[in-house]
């Protein structure tokens, strides 16, 4: 699954994630991280037996998880379906279907937010 | 065989044969060329790509009292008024006045925001006549409240395309889309078989006076386009480099949005997403083979946009069938493709402009006079002083430092010459990497002692052959304060600051538009 990790300020520093990992045996992926002194944020992919323990414990731990289910979102209403996003996207997840229209994998995408910038009618939007 | 009365006289009555050019290649494929002549009279197109050379007349009507609009702004986009009295022409490029919204609400937004019927800001500045007192001006109008809004494209429809990779180790962003470094990515904008004027390559049915589709209401072609050229290498009749261009005219008020788009090009400003579509009569069993063309008949070729020149490299030829497939090869790399225009946009405007004259709502003309299919060619604009080129200018020999130099040595050359950075050249002279003083603090920080642990490795370069401006370009995209000279083999021949460069080409750069 994937899901956003927020850290307060006080734990940035500690070994949580290392431990998580180690005692729930869990894949544990970080698709993008922004940390600093006032606490960071973490796009992360988590998969194995385990996977929903080590959500329970990082929680006890005091980080905030927030499964999620979309990375970007495209409007609909904007897109023209002109397909510019599709080349651009570092991990494949943008697709042309056979009616030539264009869908993003949400499960693919890891939110680097490329297409974002680059489409010419600014249709798609990184979820926070 | 047929001509175009016969052809309405079959739209009244509900029975002519209209088929799109997608579906074109299978009739001629199944039942041969003959019997879809015969068969098929009506053949329909369509394009939805971002059509740069587009735009609109407005009329906005006399204020009491008057007003003789010199500097007129809808949505703080400039149009211009420089015709009459409250005529002004919105074009599509157009950046924001605002540089911080530049490209991303500029003339092509402004269009598609009247053609969705909201309101949009006027703001006029005049000098004042005796007949036009008024001097400033502000309100609100709306496509509804305007006498005239026509949309006049001096250039759209362009007959085949030019496909874009990029060869350079940075990211470029272009009017072709984002352009991935080291051949990353190809961008392609043709919807190739459905293209309008690769359907009918010679102009055998179309000229001024041709009834179309454009922006989902009927508009007219009146003329061939600007840049509008014969003389290209031609594959199954079809040039295989941008060629033909047509100029079109439409009525704003019955156009629908759905067909009509505002967009920016990343880092390059903003366009006018077009939707158009020609009907072509099936006059004779020739026209009909051409509007059988498939993907794969239609040769087109790639150029590496890495080289800001008018003549650019060509990479390889290819089709569109190759195009679609999503990926195409390059140097045996496998690389992404992406169209740029929309091809399921295009599917629906020849969709919908075959049911309109299905309905018997839409009839055929015949153009008066035909666009010319020879003898045009694009002549270049020549400037008056040729543009410098980086050997022509005189550069100070550069301070050289070694990769073996020691770290405090370039500290003191640095601060000796009083200068910011030094090209670091091996022994044959050639450049191996640039040190900054900010290196070299970095590697007094870290204890770090010789020059070639702290020298920065990728060096951005101006080479001998390169003008000037596009070096100007650089300096002011990477905010650098100069960079090395360096011949075919990367010997170091100088350095250029960016002093150099004002001092040559002078301070004139237009900051509007960019991001
Ligand atoms: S670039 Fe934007 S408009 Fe074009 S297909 Fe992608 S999301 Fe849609
Ligand atoms: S945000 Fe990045 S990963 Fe997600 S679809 Fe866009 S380009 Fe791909």
């Amino acid at each position: 699954m994937k899901a956003r990790l927020r850290f307060s300020p006080s734990i940035v520093s500690k070994t949580i994630i290392s431990d998580t990992i180690r005692i729930f045996d869990i894949n544990f992926n970080i698709l993008r991280a922004d940390i600093s002194p006032k606490g960071g944020n973490m796009l992360v992919e988590i998969s194995g037996k385990q996977a929903n323990d080590s959500i329970l414990h990082m929680e006890e731990q005091g980080i905030q998880v927030f499964p999620i289910k979309k990375v970007v979102k495209q409007d609909e209403e904007k897109c023209i379906d002109c397909g510019a996003c599709v080349s651009l996207c570092p991990v494949n997840a943008i697709s042309i279907k056979d009616d030539w229209a264009v869908e993003i994998d949400n499960q693919t995408c890891i939110g680097c937010g490329f297409c974002t910038f680059s489409c010419p009618t600014k249709a798609i939007n990184v979820m926070e | 065989m047929k001509t175009i009365d016969e052809i309405n006289d079959k739209i009244k009555n509900g029975d002519a044969v209209v088929v799109n050019a997608a579906e074109m290649v299978n009739i001629v494929a199944e039942n041969g060329l003959k019997e879809a002549a015969e068969e098929v009279d009506v053949v329909t197109t369509g394009t939805f790509g971002a059509m740069c050379s587009s735009g609109a007349f407005l009329n906005f009507g006399h204020s009491d009292p008057p007003i003789k609009m010199n500097k007129t702004f809808l949505n703080n986009v400039e149009v211009y008024s420089g015709l009459a009295a409250v005529d002004a022409y919105l074009g599509a490029t157009q950046p924001n006045e605002n540089p911080e919204i530049g490209s991303s609400y500029g003339g092509a937004h402004v269009i598609e925001d009247l053609i969705r019927g909201k309101e949009v800001e006027l703001k006029v500045e005049a000098y004042g006549t005796d007949c036009y007192p008024l001097k400033k001006l502000e309100t609100n109008i709306s496509l509804e409240k305007l006498n005239q809004a026509s949309m006049v494209n001096p250039r759209n429809c362009y007959q085949n395309y030019a496909v874009a990779v990029n060869s350079t180790d940075e990211t470029l962003y272009t009017y072709m889309g984002t352009l991935l470094p080291n051949f990353g990515n190809v961008t392609y904008s043709s919807a190739g078989a459905l293209s309008p004027l690769i359907n009918d390559p010679y102009f055998q049915t179309i000229g001024l006076g041709t009834r179309i589709f454009l922006c989902g209401a009927q508009g007219y072609i009146i003329g061939e386009g600007t840049q509008h050229a014969t003389e290209a290498d031609r594959v199954n009749g079809v040039p295989v480099t941008p060629s033909g261009t047509l100029m079109l005219k439409g009525d704003m008020k019955k156009m629908d949005p759905e067909f009509v788009r505002g967009a920016a090009m990343p880092k390059y400003g903003p366009t006018l997403y077009v939707g158009a579509g020609i009907p072509i009569p099936i006059l004779n069993e020739d026209i009909a083979s051409r509007t059988a063309i498939s993907d794969q008949e239609i040769t087109c070729r790639i150029i590496d946009y890495g080289v800001p020149r008018r003549s650019r490299p060509i990479i390889r030829e290819t089709n569109y069938a190759e195009l679609k497939t999503g990926k195409i090869e390059i140097d045996n790399m496998e690389i992404p493709t992406s169209p740029l225009s929309s091809i399921k946009k295009a599917e629906e405007v020849a969709e919908l402009l075959k049911k309109w004259i299905q309905d018997g709502e839409f009839y055929l003309s015949s153009p008066i006079y035909k666009i010319p299919s020879k003898g045009c060619t694009v002549k270049p604009l020549e400037i008056k002083k040729p543009s410098l080129l980086v050997k022509n200018i005189e550069s100070k020999p550069a301070i050289i430092v070694h990769p073996s130099d020691e770290v405090k040595n370039v500290a003191s050359k640095l601060v000796e010459n009083n200068i910011n950075h030094l090209p670091v050249v091996d022994n044959k002279g050639k450049l191996k990497g640039i040190v900054t003083s900010w290196d070299v603090a970095d590697a007094v920080a870290k204890g770090k002692t010789l020059l070639k642990d702290v020298m920065t490795k990728k060096v951005i370069i101006a080479r001998e052959n390169e003008p000037v401006d596009v070096i100007a370009r650089r300096i002011d995209k990477y905010n650098i304060s100069g960079l090395p000279i360096v011949d075919e083999e990367d010997n170091l021949k100088g350095m250029i600051t960016a002093e150099d460069i004002s001092r040559l080409i002078g301070e004139n750069q237009n900051k509007k538009g960019g991001e």
